[in-house]
């Protein structure tokens, strides 16, 4: 348990997301995911890091002896500072990056030998600057090129297209050169075009980045969409808030190590304030704000809210 | 009593871009110098004739790589080469004009000795060039060279040219691998087959292109923002060292090149 702040399993991290109450329908009866289009539920499936070292060719160990296990559905986001790894991590699920030591496994299957191209029908990752993807003169032609690679054609393309548009509020914006968007918008239209693919998995590199309140307000709703519809959504973020409002589950990383992993309010909960600082990581304000004033743990401003509101009644009565 | 250590550039807070001296006798060398060498070994490798001038200067540039332990690096930029080095070998190989002495009949073909012996010669003085320029490359570090141009009182918008151009090449390959993994994860086929790969090319030269091109009007407003253009003298940060003895060789390394190119021109170096 070396490393881990007090009060987290690192055992049973996904239960520990149990914390919070998952008002999503049984998986069965949710639809709409995987590239097989709307209609269809492919299975989700399981990710799990096997004793994952990775070191970049200049000698660089970006990962050491990574073990983490994501079930079918969850809802993760991997916090750190820069250089801890995070990213190196992510590129690993979609055979971007495949591991020094170690395995990733999809499902149980091991990734390295399936190509990035047919990955790509499982594993949807959003990178962090746009400007590395949009080519197109047209956002919908942008949008359209994930789809298409993985043999969408007609009218169900079409439909995809308008779909994750409409997700991201860029629906005007169809027949627009994308560089004529502002960085936020073209953020958005390279999240549209992953999303479009309508892979099992959603992995988002710092989707908040450069979005102001709105902006980050709609990144917000297609995660909860996305994790809604059974979908895994790993995100990799620096906005605390965000992850503590987004996410059920969150892993902090270090120096390619995984430190602590668990539900927001154990994560971002006093006891694991040491590990975070020594991570060069601040909890969100609901926090501590909520634990110096004795309210428990109060991740979210509306968890905070609830809870001073509770003592309001508690004192009146 | 303990005697006071000195206090270290660490100490002081000073980034390694002041602080750092390069060892050894090529590396610590003046960024000058090392141009000067350089530029001396390039016209020799195709000044002075037959193979003396390229096999002289690859063992040269060998010698000093070995020295400076870049081997590797040089080994790689040589690898680099090999597209054209096969080409050259190949168009000499069979299509040298007025060489009769086949070495076989290949159906139509017939590859000959001085086609292949014009070849090696030729591919000789590429390595040497490419090596020439590589080592120096390997050895330098860009600032390094940029400062010393600015010490030597070059303008700073030439100084600017430069630095751009030799920095774009490392910029551009890592943003073209980002981009290539961007484009893999949207199932875009890069292990395929050939045609599939073609298809890729759009996706990946745009991004290219266009990122390339924003970098330019940012680069420019970032430049404008810190005084690029305000007129009087600039103070240096850094100034690399210029010892005596580099001194020496870079006035030898210039009297020598004059010399072989005057020789060279008045037909005493054939």
């Amino acid at each position: 348990m070396s490393g881990f702040g007090p009060g987290v399993d690192r055992s049973a991290p996904a239960a520990s997301a149990g914390a919070f109450a998952d008002s999503r329908p049984p998986a069965s009866d949710r639809s709409g995911v995987g590239s097989t289009g709307p209609g269809s539920a492919p299975a989700v499936p399981s990710i799990e890091f096997e004793a994952v070292s990775f070191a970049y060719p200049d000698g660089t160990r970006a990962l050491s002896q990574i073990g983490l296990r994501i079930g079918s559905g969850e809802s993760v986001a991997i916090v750190g500072q820069n250089g801890s790894g995070k990213s190196t991590l992510v590129r690993h699920l979609n055979g971007l990056l495949r591991p020094t030591t170690g395995r990733v496994l999809l499902d149980g299957n091991d990734v390295r030998p399936i190509h990035v191209a047919r990955l790509a029908s499982s594993v949807g990752l959003a990178f962090q600057n746009p400007d590395c993807q949009l080519f197109s003169g047209r956002v919908s032609t942008e949008v359209a090129f994930g789809p298409r690679n993985l043999g969408i054609h007609g009218g169900e393309l079409e439909e995809r297209v308008r779909a994750a548009l409409e997700e991201v509020g860029l629906d005007a914006e169809a027949s627009t050169n994308p560089y004529d968007l502002g960085y936020s918008r073209r953020k958005l239209l390279a999240l549209a075009s992953v999303l479009a693919m309508r892979t099992p998995i959603l992995a988002l590199d710092e989707p908040t980045t450069g979005q102001d309140a709105r902006g980050v307000a709609r990144v917000r709703d297609v995660v909860a969409r996305a994790f809604g519809e059974g979908r895994t959504v790993i995100a990799i973020s620096h906005d605390m808030r965000f992850v503590a409002e987004s996410f059920r589950r969150v892993v902090v990383m270090r120096e390619g190590c995984i430190v602590l992993d668990g539900a927001p309010d154990v994560v971002f909960g006093e006891a694991a304030w040491g590990e975070l600082r020594a991570s060069y990581l601040e909890p969100p304000l609901p926090s501590v704000a909520g634990a110096r004033l004795g309210l428990g743990a109060t991740v979210t401003e509306a968890a905070f809210v609830a809870a001073l509101e509770r003592r309001a009644g508690t004192i009146s009565r | 009593m303990a005697s006071a250590s000195p206090i270290t550039a660490a100490d002081a807070g000073l980034p390694d871009y002041v602080t750092r001296q390069p060892s050894g006798f090529y590396r610590s060398a003046n960024p000058g110098t090392k141009l000067a060498v350089a530029a001396l070994e390039v016209v020799a490798a195709f000044v002075l004739p037959g193979w003396v001038g390229p096999l002289l200067v690859l063992a040269v540039v060998l010698a000093t790589a070995a020295m400076a332990r870049r081997m590797r690096g040089l080994a790689a930029i040589a690898l680099a080469t090999s597209p054209i080095v096969g080409s050259i070998l190949v168009i000499n190989l069979f299509l040298l004009p007025g060489a009769s002495d086949p070495i076989a009949r290949l159906g139509p073909l017939a590859p000959t000795w001085s086609g292949l012996s014009f070849g090696l010669q030729t591919v000789a003085r590429l390595l040497a060039f490419s090596l020439a320029i590589g080592l120096v490359y390997l050895t330098t570090a860009v600032d390094d060279l940029l400062a010393d141009l600015a010490r030597r009182g070059l303008g700073r918008r030439v100084i600017f040219v430069v630095g751009a151009a030799v920095q774009m090449v490392p910029a551009t390959i890592e943003r073209a691998g980002e981009i290539v993994d961007a484009q893999r994860s949207r199932g875009m086929d890069t292990e395929g087959r050939i045609w599939r790969r073609a298809r890729g090319v759009l996706p990946l030269a745009a991004p290219v292109v266009f990122g390339a091109l924003t970098e330019v009007e940012e680069r420019t407003m970032a430049l404008e923002a810190r005084a690029f253009t305000a007129p009087g003298r600039q103070t240096l940060l850094r100034v690399p060292a210029d010892r005596p003895k580099h001194r020496v060789v870079r006035w030898a390394a210039i009297i020598a090149l004059i010399a072989m190119v005057v020789l060279r021109a008045t037909g005493r170096l054939v």
